[in-house]
């Protein structure tokens, strides 16, 4: 382009921008998917073996066969199975019951020192409570505990502070005005949190309860310190002493380990949504 | 008279008495306190108490079999000078120390790079890959050291497809391959919480800097940087924090082996405990835990409450 005093300026080409843009997106849509490919990997095996009839360590082309699931569907290790169901679920209502309760009145009410519990409450929910298992395993040993009832009870305290902060931001949510419309009516505490703020916080209190659960069908050390009868033990404890079998199944081990992941990631696609926004506020890190 | 009266009982000092008891309103209620008492209650009952009673118990001479498991008693400083000439205990520090900031390093890139190529990569990619990703972090612990051990022994899918099915990683470096491991468990939440944090960037300030054209690194230290400082330092202090406690990933892997290569603070206090049998020493080195976590527990305190 030629100005009036003759000069010349150079323009850069109009389809320039779009042209780097497209080398970006390839650029960056192969990483990602190098990346994706790198994460894949070591999934490989546990597929591969689980449909694999001969299966050893090694990741070979499977001799199909859907008999290692078959087989680990039975006997002990779907009572282990049912043990987790029963470890996780009670553990589940114990910490959803308590966290709704205080996250309610940390929510509504006024508190003495509520600054401070609130920060105690976070903090607890950062720390991973599960550090405290020598000292429980102590007082539990003490008092004759060492079963699956106290255990589930332990485990709920693992993932109540995190929960009870989850649910608060939910619960901060619900206008007031709906609250104060049920008091007119004479209704009493428990019925407004029964007909006013659990189901308007449900999404809050779910994402919560899943925590909860996939927190504890998890969990590995804290059954296996706590829970000294053989026949309470829940699907990992299983898993594991699969593993110290003088000759172990791999194919049954690897079946069982895939068996054992389903409820996580049922719940956790039934309510990834949740699981996002739940993270970003519960964890407080909104930047 | 009459009507004085009754202005005389409705102004002034009734009035103010009103205001008074309005103001008063919000008093604490029984009730509030009920609804507290069975969370704070738990937490009392099976956090304090038994942070309070390892204080103690990591000073006594409690063991988990024989004599001592019964009458066991007050040691004072003796596990204490104990700790110090520790050899084991101060390589074990070590590895933890290596364990948890190889995971911040890794899973905080990992995650940021992850989720900043998310947001533009086209959709079928998109799904697939934060699929994977995401799986791998929802996967149990036992799970994710199981197929980790299968996919670096020997014979193992790394070694198959590099081409040298002998080569056993997970022997020749046991600690990088427990950290890649606990890095590809933790990934997927920092992805998550990364992302959410980019698409709160508001877009008219990366098309302002790209107006006056600034170039990418440019834009990554002038703007997302500054705006994500908070949340990036939060996935760091929650990244240490669950990988302190990470028990089960590394005892499926390598139970703390081969040696003490493995062997970070939760094993070894673990194996003191209940394979020593030395309960009151396990207990002693779970209180380094506590500290080290109650220093992280803090400082993620004072980012998040920030908000």
């Amino acid at each position: 382009m030629t100005l009036s005093d003759g000069t010349v300026v150079e323009l850069p080409p109009e389809n320039a921008p779009t042209q780097s843009n497209t080398v970006r997106k390839i650029t960056g849509n192969t990483i990602l998917a190098g990346l994706g490919l790198l994460f894949l990997v070591p999934m490989l095996w546990l597929i591969l073996a689980s449909i694999d009839t001969n299966a050893t360590w090694a990741i070979e082309w499977p001799h199909f066969s859907l008999r290692n699931f078959q087989a680990v569907l039975t006997g002990s290790l779907l009572h282990s199975l049912w043990n987790s169901v029963v470890l996780a679920f009670l553990s589940t209502l114990i910490a959803s019951v308590a966290g709704v309760f205080a996250a309610y009145s940390f929510s509504r009410r006024k508190i003495p020192f509520k600054g401070a519990l609130l920060l105690f409450i976070l903090f607890t929910s950062g720390v991973p409570l599960t550090i405290m298992v020598i000292p429980v395993y102590e007082i539990f040993a003490h008092y004759g505990w060492l079963s699956i009832l106290p255990t589930a009870v332990f485990l709920s305290v693992t993932s109540l502070p995190f929960e009870v902060y989850l649910m608060k931001n939910f619960i901060d949510a619900v206008p007031e005005d709906l609250e104060e419309a049920a008091r007119m009516e004479q209704a009493s505490t428990l019925q407004v949190l029964w007909r006013v703020i659990i189901p308007l916080a449900m999404p809050g209190i779910a994402a919560a309860a899943i925590f909860g659960f996939v927190n504890a069908w998890g969990s590995f050390v804290v059954p296996l310190i706590l829970i000294s009868n053989g026949s309470q033990q829940p699907a990992p404890i299983a898993l594991y002493t699969f593993l110290t079998l003088p000759k172990p199944e791999f194919g049954n081990i690897a079946a069982y380990s895939l068996v054992f992941c389903v409820p996580v990631f049922i719940l956790y696609a039934a309510s990834s949504r949740l699981f996002r926004e739940g993270f970003v506020l519960g964890g407080g890190v909104k930047g | 008279m009459m009507s004085t009266a009754v202005v005389d009982t409705t102004t002034g000092p009734r009035v103010a008495e009103l205001w008074k008891s309005r103001q008063d309103k919000e008093r604490t209620k029984w009730s509030s306190i009920l609804l507290l008492t069975p969370a704070l209650g738990l937490l009392v009952v099976l956090f304090l108490i038994p942070m309070g009673f390892a204080v103690y118990l990591g000073l006594t001479d409690l063991t988990l079999l024989g004599p001592t498991s019964i009458h066991w008693g007050f040691t004072g400083m003796q596990n204490l000078t104990r700790l110090k000439q520790d050899t084991e205990f101060w390589s074990s520090l070590w590895t933890t120390g290596f364990f948890i900031g190889g995971s911040i390093v890794g899973v905080v890139f990992l995650g940021y790079v992850l989720a900043s190529l998310l947001q533009r990569a086209t959709t079928w990619l998109r799904i697939v890959v934060g699929g994977i990703v995401v799986v791998s972090w929802m996967m149990p612990a036992v799970t994710a050291g199981m197929t980790w051990y299968a996919s670096t022994t020997g014979n193992g899918t790394f070694a198959t497809l590099l081409g040298t099915p002998n080569s056993n990683f997970l022997d020749a470096q046991p600690l990088l391959i427990v950290t890649l491991a606990n890095i590809w468990s933790m990934t997927g939440f920092c992805m998550l919480v990364m992302g959410a944090a980019l698409r709160n960037i508001p877009s008219e300030a990366i098309e302002a800097a790209m107006v006056e054209n600034a170039s990418t690194w440019q834009r990554f230290r002038l703007i997302v940087l500054p705006l994500m400082r908070g949340t990036i330092i939060a996935v760091v202090l929650l990244t240490a924090l669950l990988s302190l406690a990470n028990f089960s990933l590394i005892y499926i892997m390598t139970q703390g082996g081969p040696g003490t290569a493995t062997n970070i603070l939760p094993l070894y206090s673990y194996q003191q405990a209940f394979s020593f049998n030395n309960l009151a020493y396990g207990a002693l080195i779970g209180n380094v835990m506590v500290l080290i976590a109650t220093v992280f527990g803090v400082l993620y305190v004072r980012i998040a409450s920030r908000s």
